[in-house]
């Protein structure tokens, strides 16, 4: 059912928004977290039914959440945006992205390991540059800009086993539906078993498409 | 004679200025870092009171980042305000900080559900940017002399007693 908001819906199941501009442990945690962390299971952990396409295996559960225009205005306009704010974010297509570490090992969520194509061209997501230019252009509140940071999926995660992490990718409002090859390298140097994943068609919704 | 001294009194002299910290398995989804120095907070909590965490040193400091629209932090708030009842008798100081909400957001929210917790607000987030949580809600444990020694990454249910015993732990 989409019937809630993108961040809305991803808030109310998954474990928590991400940092799109942190990313990685540093070097310098890796070793205490080694030696000092227990597993970090996910205590709100999503569950089944999945409302969107996803993959599952025993190393790693992927998710997608399309959502319409209106239900991504619906909730930056009760977040306090501005029209014009409102304006920019309908152009573009949103999808909610869940992605949760089932292995033993590090897993490497780095959106340039990723490739999205449609209509036998490739297509970048609209990440925190695009994002931040915009803002700029139309002098968004400091306020807003940090929400809409929170809500977005980041580019790069050193995700710890049973870490979750989730947030919204967005593309150009143009594309009507898209391939994704999700490629994960694992490992604390990233040179374990490489995990891809693949997702067909995945669709770009208008607002019709949701009633 | 005096040589031989020296090791067992610098081995003296780190067990007792090495800050206490727990020495129990740690509760699910805590992890234990390295001890950076915690960034400056600086905030006025919703009452317009100022609060300034360089002042606050000298005990264990639960330094909690949420915002209302955030589905896990919603339904952690509550368990963080069953908690704190529960740990009156430790050394913690509970430090709630909204990111980047107007006051009347964050009292519609709280009023219903924490009704006790009186947060701080950070209006513009960017007290948040610096602290560089990997997400929302995240928990940062600082230690009496101002580092972070552990972090706690998504939402749980803070009032049950392996994290209680865990935060107790900390002296």
């Amino acid at each position: 059912m989409h019937t809630q908001t993108c961040a809305k819906y991803y808030a109310a199941n998954n474990n928590f928004m991400r940092n799109p501009r942190q990313p990685r442990l540093t070097a310098r945690f890796l070793i205490p977290l080694l030696f000092g962390m227990q597993t970090v299971v996910p205590c709100y952990a999503i569950e089944k039914p999945y409302p969107g396409p996803y993959f599952e295996n025993a190393q790693l559960l992927m998710i997608l959440i399309p959502h319409t225009p209106e239900q991504m205005a619906a909730f930056y306009e009760a977040r306090g945006f501005p029209k014009n704010a409102i304006e920019l974010i309908t152009e573009t297509c949103f999808i909610t992205v869940h992605i949760e570490n089932k292995g033993r090992q590090v897993t490497w969520l780095d959106t340039a390991n990723w490739r999205l194509i449609s209509n036998n061209r490739a297509l970048a997501i609209l990440g925190t540059d695009y994002w931040n230019r915009k803002w700029e252009e139309i002098d968004l509140p400091q306020a807003n800009r940090s929400t809409f940071y929170w809500t977005q999926l980041p580019a790069v995660v050193d995700l710890q086993p049973d870490e979750p992490v989730g947030g919204n990718i967005v593309l150009p409002g143009t594309v009507r539906d898209f391939h994704l090859e999700a490629n994960f390298m694992t490992g604390r140097d990233q040179r374990g078993e490489k995990i891809q994943v693949n997702f067909e068609r995945v669709a770009c919704p208008r607002q019709a498409d949701s009633q | 004679m005096k040589s031989r001294k020296a090791p067992l009194l610098m081995l003296l002299l780190l067990l007792f200025t090495t800050p206490c910290t727990a020495t129990e398995p740690l509760p699910t989804g805590v992890m234990r870092i390295n001890g950076r120095v915690a960034p400056a907070l600086k905030l006025n909590n919703i009452d317009g009171e100022a609060y300034d965490l360089s002042t606050t040193g000298g005990h264990w400091r639960f330094v909690h980042f949420w915002a209302s629209w955030c589905g896990p932090c919603r339904r952690e708030m509550p368990s963080i305000q069953r908690m704190i009842p529960m740990l009156t008798d430790s050394d913690l100081e509970f430090v709630i900080v909204n990111t980047a909400e107007t006051e009347d957001e964050v009292f519609s929210f709280l009023g219903i559900v924490a009704p006790d917790l009186v947060p701080l607000m950070d209006s513009d987030g960017l007290v948040t940017q610096v602290w560089e949580p990997r997400g929302l809600p995240s928990t940062f444990l600082v230690d009496p002399s101002g580092r972070i020694q552990y972090l706690a990454l998504g939402g749980r249910e803070w009032d049950q007693p392996s994290y209680v015993a865990f935060l107790r732990s900390l002296k």
